[in-house]
C-alpha cells in the first residue's frame, strides 16, 4: 500500500505541470504543447553539458541534490487518501514543513553563492515569503490535528474524520488555504511568475539562473515533487468531505492544482512585489480564522 | 573545590565549603599565574579538563540511574544549612557546562595566541584563571540545592564572567558593555537574594525543596515573580535581554561562546527549578501561561532583531535570545500540559526544552567559535565587509555551515530533534484538546521563529561565506590553526550525534525531565520512542537519498563537458563585487514588516536623486533594539550621575577615610541605641 501511495504521488508530480500547461493553452484558445513536454525538457537538460560560475563553491554543486532529496523525503510523508505513506510518525507534519524548509534554505544559499545581486534578490524574497508562509502552513495542519485529534498525516487522513455540515465548511476552507499555499510555495502567479522575462521581478526562477544541465533538471523535478506533495495535502483535505479514498484524492490533487493554477495564471496578473507580503500575511490570517472556526465548532460539540 | 572531595563520605559534619573554594581559587590562580606565558592556556585546559571529566563521569552515573549522593553539606550557614547534590536535571546541565567549558578553553589557546605579545602575563593569567573559576562556579551553581552556596557560586560566576569580558579592556565599548553587564547581573542578583532571604525567613531553609513547601503554604506569585525576574535576567528573557547584544560582541569569542552557550543556561536552570517547585498547584497553569507568553515574546523579538543585525556577533547574540525564547515556550507548554493532567504534553515540552538547551549550547558555541575565526583572520565581524570567506577558510566554512543548519532546526542535525519535540508537545496540546489556544499561539510563534531563523542565518552565511570577497583583508585571509578546528569539532560531534541518533540523546533529556513530569521514566521513554525511532530513520533516509542523487549527478556529468565562466550578469557587462547583495539588502523586506520593533539609524549621506555622477558617499545603516534604547536612556545615565557623586567621597586622604569609619561606627551606635537594628 505504501508503494502504491508513493507511486501515485510521483505520478501526480509528473501530471500537474502538464495539466497546468494544457489549462492555460485551452483558456488562451491554443492547442498547447504536448502533455508530457516538461518530461522531454528535463530529459534534454539531463543530457546537457555544464557551466559553473567561477565564484561558486562545492556548496553550489551539492545544493540541487539536497533540494530534490528533501522534496522527495517530504513527499514520502504524505498519504494519498486513506493509503498509508511510507513514513509516518507522531509529529510528521512538522518534519514535512522542515524538510521543505531544508530545501528552501539550500536553494537560498546556492543563490547567494553566485555573488550575483539578482540572485541575492531572489534569495532574500524567498526567505521572507518562506518565513511568512510557515505559520500559515503549520496552523492549517494544526487545525486538522484539532479536528481529528491526531498528530500524524496518516492518522489525520485515516478516514475517521468527524462528518457534519460544519466540518464541511472547515475542510473546504482548509483546502482553499492549502491551495493558496501551493501557489506560494511553488512560485506561481499571483506571488511569482515563472514566465516573466525580467530578472528583477523574479523570485524562484532568478535563484536558479546559474544552474544548467543536470542541476537544473534536479531543481525542476524537486519543484514538481514539492507542489505535488502540497497539492496532495489539499486534495486529502477536500477528499475528506466525501470519503477518503485514494482514487478520489489522487486525481483530485492533479485537477485541483492543475486547473486552479492554470486559470489563475491565465486570468490574473502577478502581484507587485510589495503586495506579496500582504498576500501571504492574508493566508496566515485566513489560517488563524480557520483555526478559530474549528475551535469554536469543537467547543460547541463538547457542550452538546 | 569541595565538590571533588566529599563524595566518598556522604554527610560529614562541617565541610568548610567556602574555605575549600577559597583554597581552590588560590590554587587555580597559583597554577595559572606560575605557568609560563605560552603554557597558561594548557594549565587552564588541564584544570577545566579535570573538572569536566569528573562532571561527565558523575553525570553519566546519575543519568544512568545511579544514586545521587550529596556533594557537600553545611549544617550551619546563613540559610540554615546548605547541601549540594546532583539529580538528573543537574547532571544534564553538568554535561552542558563540561562540553562547553572544555571546547571554549581549547579554543581560547589559538584565539588569544596573537594577542599575547601585547598583554602583560598577569593580564593573560587573570583571564585564564577567571575562565577556570567561571567553569567551576557554573558547576557549583547547578549542583547546589539552593541557599547560600547557590548565591555564592552565582555571584562567583558573574564576577568571573565580568573579568572575562574585560580582556580587551582598553577598548572603550568593551569597558562600557562589561559595566552594563555587571550592573544588570547585580540587579538580578539582588532579586535572587531577596527571594532566598524571604524563603529562608519563612521556611528556615533556602533550598529549592523548601521553595516547594513555601509555594504550598503561601502566596505563590510574589516570590515566583521575584525569582523569575532574577533568573530571567541571566537567561536573557524579554525585556531583560538588553545586556546580551552588548556583552557578546565586546567579549573575546570563546567567552561569548561560553556565556551564550552555557552561562545563560544557568538562568534557564533556575527557571526550571522554580517551576518544578510549583509541583501540581493550581498556580502552575498561570505559570505556564506566563512562561509561554514570555517565550513567545522573547523568541519573536530576538529573531526579528537578529535578522536585521549586520554584525556577526550581534546577530548571534540576538539569536541566543531567540533560543531562550524557544526553550521557554517548551517549558511553558510543559507546565500547561502538567496542569491539565496531560503527561504527553508535559513530557514533550520539558524534554524538548531540555534537549534544546543542550543543542543550543552545542551549535551556539560552534557558531561563536566560527565568528572568532572570522574576527582573528579578517579583523572584522561586519557582514558587509566580509564575503567569499568559504574559499579562503574552507574548514571554518564547513563547520559554520553545520552550525547554521543546526540552528535553523533543519533535518538532519540536532536542532530539528529538539524543536520537533516542542512542536509535538504543542500539537498534542491541540489534538488532545487540553490547551488548544495556548498551544496554537506557541505553534504559530515557533513556526514564525523557524522561518525567521532561516532568513537570519542564510543572510549571515550567504553574505559572509559565499559570493566574492568584499575587501582585500578577506581575500588574503587564511585558515586558522588546527587547535581551534579541533575545539570546533567538539560541539560538532555532539550536533551530529544528537541529529543522527535522536533516540539515545532524548533518553537523557527524558531522564532529566524526571523532576517535573510525574510519569515514571520508562513510561516516558515508551511514549516517545516510536516517534524518535521514525525520526532517526527519516533522517538517515534523507542522507541516503541525497547521497544517491549526488552519485547519480556525478555519473551523468562524467561524460559531459564542464566549463567555468563568470556568474550570469543578466545583461550587465561590468559586474563587480560591490554589486553583491549585502546583509542589509537581504533583510530589507523583513525590515518593512518589523519596523515597529527596531529603530533604524542612518549615518552619513545617501546618494541623492539628482546626482547623475555621484561622488564617494559613506552611508551607514544600523538597527537598534527599542527596548535597549529605552533602558540605555535613563538608568545608565542615572547610575553615572550617582557614581559621580559618590566618587567625590574618594578623596585619597587617609584622614578622611578614618573619619568615614568613625562616622559609620557612630551611625551603627546611634541606630542600635534607637533599637532600629
Amino acid at each position: 500500500m505504501a508503494l502504491l501511495n508513493t507511486l501515485l504521488l510521483l505520478l501526480a508530480a509528473l501530471c500537474i505541470p502538464g495539466l497546468i500547461n494544457r489549462t492555460r493553452a485551452r483558456l488562451a484558445g491554443r492547442k498547447g504543447i504536448r502533455f508530457v513536454q516538461h518530461l522531454y525538457d528535463v530529459r534534454l537538460l539531463l543530457r546537457k553539458d555544464a557551466v559553473y560560475s567561477t565564484t561558486t563553491t562545492a556548496l553550489f554543486r551539492a545544493v540541487p541534490s539536497v533540494y530534490l532529496g528533501a522534496a522527495l523525503v517530504a513527499a514520502l510523508l504524505i498519504p494519498v487518501g486513506n493509503l498509508r505513506p511510507l513514513i509516518s510518525f507522531d509529529g510528521d507534519l512538522v518534519a514535512f514543513a522542515y524538510l521543505l524548509a531544508l530545501g528552501r534554505t539550500a536553494l537560498i544559499l546556492a543563490a547567494m553563492d553566485t555573488g550575483s545581486s539578482f540572485e541575492g534578490m531572489g534569495a532574500s524574497r524567498e526567505a521572507l515569503y518562506g518565513m511568512l508562509v510557515e505559520p500559515a502552513l503549520l496552523l492549517t495542519l494544526g487545525t486538522l490535528a484539532l479536528l481529528t485529534g491526531y498528530t500524524s498525516f496518516a492518522e489525520i487522513f485515516s478516514g475517521e474524520a468527524p462528518r457534519g455540515a460544519e466540518f464541511f465548511i472547515v475542510l473546504l476552507f482548509a483546502t482553499y488555504i492549502l491551495v493558496k499555499i501551493v501557489f506560494t510555495e511553488s512560485g506561481r502567479v499571483p506571488v511569482d511568475d515563472p514566465r516573466t522575462h525580467l530578472e528583477l521581478t523574479m523570485i524562484h526562477e532568478v535563484m536558479c539562473l546559474d544552474y544548467c544541465g543536470v542541476d537544473l533538471a534536479y531543481i525542476k523535478m524537486a519543484g514538481w515533487v514539492k507542489s505535488a506533495a502540497l497539492s496532495m495535502l489539499a486534495a486529502d483535505a477536500a477528499a475528506a468531505l466525501f470519503g477518503l479514498h485514494w482514487w478520489i484524492a489522487a486525481p483530485l490533487s492533479v485537477v485541483l492544482t492543475g486547473v486552479s493554477v492554470g486559470v489563475v495564471e491565465s486570468t490574473q496578473a502577478r502581484n507587485k512585489l510589495s503586495r506579496n507580503t500582504t498576500f501571504i500575511l492574508t493566508i496566515a490570517a485566513l489560517a488563524a480564522l480557520l483555526f478559530f472556526t474549528a475551535y469554536l465548532l469543537q467547543l460547541n460539540i463538547a457542550i452538546q | 573545590m569541595a565538590a571533588g572531595h566529599p563524595g566518598s563520605q556522604p554527610i560529614q559534619p562541617v565541610i568548610m565549603l567556602f574555605i575549600y573554594t577559597l583554597l581552590f581559587l588560590l590554587l587555580t590562580c597559583l597554577v595559572i599565574f606560575a605557568a609560563p606565558l605560552r603554557c597558561k592556556a594548557w594549565a587552564a585546559l588541564a584544570l577545566v579538563g579535570v573538572g569536566a571529566l569528573w562532571g561527565i563521569v558523575r553525570a553519566a552515573l546519575v543519568l544512568g540511574g545511579g544514586s545521587q549522593p550529596l556533594l557537600w553539606s553545611l549544617p550551619d550557614t546563613l540559610f540554615g544549612g546548605d547541601t549540594g547534590s546532583m539529580d538528573p536535571l543537574s547532571a544534564l546541565f553538568v554535561v552542558i557546562i563540561s562540553l562547553g567549558g572544555v571546547a571554549a578553553t581549547l579554543y581560547s589557546r589559538g584565539y588569544l595566541a596573537h594577542t599575547l605579545p601585547q598583554k602583560s602575563p598577569t593580564h593573560v593569567a587573570l583571564h585564564y584563571a577567571s575562565l577556570a573559576v567561571m567553569f567551576y562556579a557554573m558547576l557549583g551553581v547547578v549542583c547546589s540545592d539552593g541557599g547560600l552556596s547557590f548565591l555564592f557560586f552565582w555571584e562567583l560566576m558573574t564576577v568571573a564572567s565580568f573579568l572575562l569580558i574585560l580582556y580587551d579592556a582598553q577598548r572603550r565599548e568593551v569597558a562600557r558593555a562589561a559595566l552594563a553587564y555587571l550592573i544588570m547581573m547585580h540587579i538580578g542578583f539582588v532579586l535572587l537574594v531577596i527571594g532566598f532571604v524571604r524563603l529562608d525567613t519563612v521556611c528556615g531553609s533556602g533550598s529549592f525543596d523548601a521553595l516547594g513547601e513555601y509555594f504550598h503554604e503561601h502566596a505563590v506569585w510574589p516570590l515566583y515573580a521575584v525569582f523569575l525576574a532574577g533568573f530571567g535576567m541571566k537567561a536573557g528573557m524579554f525585556p531583560m535581554h538588553v545586556w546580551l547584544p552588548e556583552a557578546h560582541p565586546a567579549a573575546p569569542s570563546h567567552v561569548s561562546a561560553l556565556m551564550s552557550g552555557v552561562m545563560i543556561k544557568t538562568g534557564v536552570y533556575g527557571i526550571l527549578r522554580i517551576t518544578g517547585a510549583l509541583g501540581d498547584l493550581p498556580a502552575l497553569q498561570t505559570a505556564g501561561i506566563v512562561l509561554l507568553t514570555a517565550g513567545i515574546v522573547t523568541g519573536v523579538w530576538g529573531v526579528l532583531l537578529a535578522a536585521t543585525q549586520n554584525d556577526v556577533k550581534r546577530l548571534l547574540a540576538y539569536s541566543s535570545i531567540e533560543n531562550v525564547g524557544i526553550i521557554l515556550i517548551g517549558v511553558g507548554i510543559a507546565a500547561l500540559g502538567k496542569a491539565a493532567g496531560n503527561p504527553m504534553v508535559a513530557l514533550c515540552g520539558m524534554a524538548g526544552a531540555l534537549m534544546h538547551t543542550l543543542n543550543h549550547s552545542l551549535f551556539k558555541s560552534l557558531l561563536f567559535f566560527g565568528a572568532g575565526n572570522l574576527l582573528s583572520q579578517t579583523h572584522t565581524t561586519s557582514l558587509d565587509n566580509l564575503g567569499g570567506v568559504a574559499r579562503h577558510m574552507p574548514l571554518t566554512a564547513i563547520l559554520f555551515l553545520a552550525g547554521t543548519v543546526a540552528i535553523c532546526a533543519l533535518p538532519p542535525l540536532n536542532g530539528f530533534v529538539s524543536e520537533l519535540l516542542i512542536y509535538l508537545g504543542l500539537l498534542d496540546g491541540i489534538a488532545s484538546g487540553s490547551n488548544i489556544l495556548a498551544s496554537a499561539a506557541g505553534l504559530v510563534a515557533l513556526a514564525l521563529i523557524g522561518g525567521a531563523v532561516v532568513l537570519a542565518f542564510t543572510k549571515l552565511y550567504g553574505t559572509v561565506f559565499l559570493g566574492s570577497p568584499r575587501t582585500h583583508e578577506v581575500a588574503e585571509a587564511s585558515e586558522v590553526d588546527n587547535g581551534r578546528i579541533a575545539a570546533m569539532a567538539v560541539p560538532l560531534a555532539g550536533i551530529l550525534f544528537i541529529g543522527l541518533f535522536p533516540g539515545t540523546a532524548v533518553g537523557l533529556a527524558t531522564r532529566a525531565s524526571d523532576f517535573f513530569v510525574l510519569t515514571p521514566v520508562d513510561a516516558a521513554e515508551w511514549l516517545l520512542t516510536p516517534s524518535l525511532a521514525a525520526v532517526g530513520r527519516t533522517v538517515w533516509l534523507l542522507l541516503v537519498v541525497i547521497g544517491v542523487l549526488l552519485w547519480l549527478r556525478r555519473r551523468l556529468l562524467r561524460s559531459r563537458r564542464i566549463t567555468a565562466g563568470p556568474t550570469w550578469g543578466c545583461g550587465f557587462t561590468s559586474v563587480n563585487v560591490r554589486m553583491q547583495y549585502t546583509g542589509e539588502s537581504f533583510s530589507e523586506g523583513l525590515q518593512a514588516v518589523a519596523r515597529p520593533l527596531t529603530q533604524s539609524s542612518g549615518d552619513g549621506a545617501p546618494v541623492g536623486k539628482g546626482e547623475t555622477f555621484p561622488d564617494a558617499h559613506s552611508f551607514d545603516i544600523g538597527h537598534r533594539d527599542r527596548i535597549g534604547r529605552l533602558f540605555a536612556a535613563w538608568w545608565v545615565e542615572l547610575l553615572r550621575v550617582i557614581n559621580q557623586r559618590v566618587m567625590r567621597l574618594r578623596t585619597g586622604k587617609i584622614n578622611h577615610y578614618v573619619l568615614f569609619a568613625l562616622a559609620f561606627l557612630a551611625l551603627v551606635f546611634l541606630l542600635s541605641i534607637c533599637n532600629v537594628i
